[in-house]
């Protein structure tokens, strides 16, 4: 038997239009026309009735309307005749089957684990000998753990062998790998097996997937009706030095999503593996408490951290790890002219003397006694309102500057912008010129800034930094032809000379201000930007950032960038790295490689070692739980099966249904609904003018 | 045909002049003259006794009597005086009293009311003329509007009224009815034509001062036949001619209980009236004018013998 079936069902809701013949018939009557009566006299002393009983009065009319507006919206639903072959051709025949499996973290709460397994275990034992399958392991990425199948055992070996992750849940690239398995292999019949907890935060709807046509998904349903979960969604570490060594305040957030409360929640911070505190706090539903704890004093070296909360149903973000490295230091030296006044370099040094995070460590040097023991181990040095390097101190600095050193050199007051020649020359970013006098007309100002670079982009936004009442009475500007060496022009005056410019020499780079950093030829350093400006000028130059307490799972670490930022960087003899996961598997990595990536896959601490080094001892890293997982709100599963249901008409088509002519012969439907619409709506125009001219 | 309700339904249409066709007649003399011929003259009798040409009685002479009035032949028979008397049927005062109200304007279709209303006034205008009536007319809505005094000569001047009688305000019974008989002393026919849109016992106030002038009273009630029926089916805001106010009505609801009540009011008016020797007759507008005035007259003048 033929079924009638529609292209585009959305059309349906057209029939909201029958509404329209109905209101047309039932207000008509209630218009209200005046008729001019003799007297009133009777009519008011009958009780008035203000609502009638509505009546359709043309039932002929009426239904002709009505049918029209039906035979409508069914022609533009495109109905057309499914042929029973179809249906035929998926009863019978070996099947294709992959089964999905959610090994997302969210999958640890309660038992909803062991029910997938056993879910998996049940699509297996249901195959018939002549059926393949799949299965694909998916949290935020999807792996196929085989290739399409009969081994039933092989599979039930893979289901056993699989484990819960530390991912979260995405729909797409699964639906995406099993759509691609369906395709590649073409048995008679498809089927799909979603085995997940159908979490909201997975489904995002965009992703474009349709299976091929006929495909069945079934979809195993592991979600619990009502659930509860209390995560560790964050730490704050608040560091301060006291007595030469750091107090830290540990903070952390907890939120309780879903309905139930909870009273006298453990919270425990444990610090190097031994509890260190502890409070008790209540958490009302679907809401968020932060617990601070005692302030302790941080112990030398390395620390690994740990907050944990009392067990719940999903225990994987009950904790949340965290590694403190101890303060970190920007070694600065700072060159002087060998006549230079001793408050030459005050501001300077008050200046880095301030931070500490990082702290900057300096030393004052006259610039003329430079040597290379005095650069070794420096981050940065500032040559400051010295006279230009002599051709021996300048190849030392390039050197220094090449292997990864930051220079910031302050032309200033002294010397003679000639005396810049040689290698001392090779150094800026351009020749320097002679000094300009703004003196007679109040000073210049800076009017370009280059906010999208790292020395100033702490003063992007608004509030946060104004250097326009800074004058600048004298500077010595770079003489360019539009650009400079290797680097670019970070900051102008207004009469736009360069007043900072920065050039890229090997590894390092070279900053140029053009003026000075006290109070001989501006008044910047008694501007409230001149601290956070010499700071980040320091910090830029000097590759400074700031090592992370933690990562999330998934992240993709550079591991060399991260052995530079802890200060962990080993000695030229180690030639190999070991990482060594939570689960305390051991990955090798070449430090002959440009880059050694390691993803972290894992929640807890990873361990970095260096083979065949006597280099200190080993880093630390924190991976913690992607908290977007934590919410298990559920998501409907006829959305992902309407989402991937068939849109593919050539499937009809390679099923041997039918040519295009048949295909074109059962949608022809419309076309014969249409016409019979349009003679109705006809015969409505005719039959109404009559009833009207009858009404007349 | 006291108390009486006209059939709106002419046995024989044919016999008759339908008031449509009369409408097509622009001259009124015209029209009333169409209506009357052929009907029975001296249908009614003077209420006074004096000179006509119909003797009445001999009567023995008394001093003060018109010595022009003794019977000299009876004299010479038997030496006694004897006077003449005669029947005075042709010089009592024949009055129409016209309702020209707005709510005589209606017309559910044909002619209207008032133009109904115009017709039968220039009949029986007419014909009392033709009687040798004095004839006048008083056209009234809350006032008087036009006064004709009754004369013998006044027929032209009572017909041009009737002609050019407009309706413009609402309508009142009491207060042009006293001035009427404050203005009129003698006595005579006096014919009120109206649709009577007030309670009765204010109409036969009204009418009550007239009758106790001593005049005959006959009234003529006008209603449309819509007014009757109420046969409309579309809810409609309802608005009243003379007062423009409106209200919103739905006839089916209403329709059964406004023809009871309609039919209350004519029937209170018809016993009321009765009570009162006040003669009430109800027209609707469909039917045939010569019809309903020789069907009245002809009643009038056999129960006017039984009194």
């Amino acid at each position: 038997m033929m079924g009638l079936s529609f292209l585009t069902p959305a059309f349906f809701i057209g029939l909201v239009g029958l509404a329209v013949p109905i209101i047309i018939h039932l207000t008509n009557r209630e218009k209200r026309e005046v008729v001019a009566f003799p007297s009133l006299m009777f009519l008011t002393k009958i009780p008035y009735r203000s609502v009638r009983r509505q009546k359709i009065k043309h039932w002929l009319l009426f239904l002709m309307r009505c049918l029209a507006v039906v035979l409508l919206v069914t022609a533009f639903a495109r109905p057309f005749l499914e042929q029973p072959g179809r249906a035929v051709a998926s009863i019978g025949g070996a099947r294709q089957v992959v089964i999905l499996l959610d090994r997302s973290y969210s999958m640890g709460y309660g038992d909803r684990w062991a029910r997938a397994i056993e879910a998996a275990h049940g699509a297996v034992d249901a195959l018939a000998p002549e059926d393949q399958a799949s299965l694909i392991l998916f949290s935020d990425r999807a792996v196929v753990a085989n290739q399409p199948t009969s081994d039933s055992v092989q599979l039930h070996a893979l289901i056993d062998d699989a484990r819960l992750g530390s991912g979260t849940t995405r729909y797409g690239p699964a639906l995406q790998l099993a759509d691609k398995l369906l395709r590649d292999l073409d048995l008679p019949r498809k089927e799909v097996v979603l085995i997940t907890d159908f979490q909201r935060v997975g489904w995002d709807g965009h992703d474009e997937i349709s299976f091929p046509s006929g495909t069945e998904l079934r979809t195993v349903d592991l979600s619990d009706g009502e659930t509860s979960n209390v995560s560790v969604t964050g730490v704050v570490l608040e560091r301060e030095p006291v007595s030469g060594r750091e107090r830290v305040v540990a903070s952390a957030r907890l939120t309780n999503k879903g309905a139930q409360v909870f009273e006298d929640i453990d919270v425990e911070l444990e610090l190097g593996g031994r509890p260190l505190r502890e409070k008790t706090v209540r958490l009302e539903p679907n809401s968020s408490v932060t617990v601070t704890f005692d302030a302790f004093t941080l112990p030398e070296g390395v620390s690994r951290g740990v907050v944990r909360t009392s067990e719940d149903a999903l225990p994987l973000d009950n904790t949340f790890q965290f590694v403190i490295w101890p303060g970190q230091s920007v070694s600065v030296l700072i060159l002087e002219g060998p006549g230079a006044p001793s408050g030459r370099g005050l501001y300077l040094r008050q200046a880095l003397a301030i931070g500490d995070r990082p702290r900057f460590g300096f030393d004052v040097k006259r610039s003329t006694e430079l040597s290379r023991a005095d650069l070794r181990g420096r981050a940065a040095v500032f040559l400051n309102d010295a006279p230009p390097p002599s051709n021996a101190a300048a190849q030392l600095l390039t050197e220094f500057v090449e292997s990864g050193g930051g220079l910031v050199i302050v032309l200033g007051t002294e010397g003679d912008s000639s005396a810049w020649e040689g290698a001392a020359a090779g150094l800026l970013p351009a020749p320097a010129g002679v000094p300009v006098d703004r003196s007679t007309d109040w000073g210049g100002t800076l009017a370009y800034i280059d906010y999208g670079h790292p020395v100033f982009e702490l003063f992007s936004s608004p509030g946060s930094g104004d250097f326009s009442p800074a004058r600048f009475f004298r500077y010595r500007p770079l003489v360019t032809n539009g650009s400079v060496r290797n680097g670019k022009t970070l900051a102008r005056f207004d009469d736009g000379s360069i007043a900072l410019a920065e050039r890229v020499l090997g590894d390092g780079r070279v900053l140029v201000w053009t003026s000075t950093l006290d109070t001989a030829w501006n008044d910047l350093a008694l501007q409230p930007v001149y601290l956070p400006f010499v700071h980040q000028l320091v910090k830029y130059a000097a590759g400074y950032a700031e090592a992370r307490p933690w990562h999330s799972v998934g992240e993709v670490l550079d591991l060399s960038r991260q052995l530079e930022l802890t200060g962990s960087e080993s000695g030229p003899g180690s030639a190999e790295v070991v990482v060594i996961t939570p689960s305390g598997e051991k990955t090798f990595l070449s430090r002959q490689e440009d880059r050694q990536l390691v993803t972290l896959e894992e929640k807890g601490f990873y361990e970095i070692r260096y083979l065949e080094s006597d280099a200190a001892g080993p880093l630390s890293l924190a991976a913690n739980l992607d908290l977007t997982e934590s919410d298990l709100s559920r998501l409907d599963p006829e959305e992902v099966k309407a989402a991937v249901s068939s849109r593919d008409t050539d499937g009809i088509q390679t099923a041997g249904v039918g040519t295009p002519v048949d295909q074109d012969r059962r949608q022809r439907v419309w076309w014969y609904l249409l016409v019979a619409a349009l003679v109705l709506l006809a015969a409505e125009t005719f039959w109404s003018n009559r009833l009207s001219r009858l009404a007349r | 045909m006291r108390g009486s309700r006209l059939n709106a339904e002419p046995t024989d249409s044919a016999r008759f002049l339908d008031p449509k066709a009369l409408e097509k007649i622009g001259n009124l003399e015209l029209l009333a003259r169409t209506v009357v011929e052929g009907f029975i003259s001296g249908l009614h009798r003077s209420p006074y006794l004096g000179r006509s040409v119909d003797f009445a009685e001999h009567r023995a002479y008394m001093p003060g009597d018109d010595i022009r009035r003794i019977d000299w032949r009876l004299f010479a028979r038997n030496d006694r005086f004897y006077v003449k008397e005669f029947e005075a049927d042709t010089n009592t005062s024949f009055t129409t009293l016209l309702d020209i109200s707005r709510s005589m304007s209606f017309a559910s279709r044909g002619i209207s009311k008032l133009d109904y209303s115009r017709y039968l006034a220039a009949c029986l205008t007419y014909f009392s003329s033709k009687q040798r009536d004095r004839v006048g007319l008083v056209t009234f809505d809350e006032d008087i509007v036009d006064f004709v005094p009754p004369s013998a000569k006044h027929l032209d001047v009572a017909l041009h009224v009737i002609d050019r009688i407009q309706s413009s305000r609402r309508g009142a019974l009491g207060p042009p009815l006293l001035k009427v008989a404050e203005a009129i002393r003698r006595r005579g026919i006096m014919v009120v034509i109206s649709d009577f849109y007030e309670e009765p016992e204010s109409v036969l106030n009204a009418l009550k001062i007239l009758r106790y002038k001593g005049n005959d009273l006959i009234v003529f009630h006008i209603l449309d036949p819509a007014e009757i029926q109420f046969p409309f089916e579309e809810a409609a805001n309802y608005r009243d001619l003379e007062t423009d106010e409106a209200i919103p009505v739905i006839p089916e609801y209403l329709r059964e209980q406004y023809r009871k009540m309609v039919g209350e009011h004519i029937q209170t008016l018809s016993r009321s009236l009765g009570d009162n020797q006040i003669d009430y007759a109800l027209f609707d507008t469909s039917t045939p004018l010569d019809f309903a005035l020789f069907s009245y007259l002809s009643n009038r003048e056999r129960l006017s013998r039984v009194r």
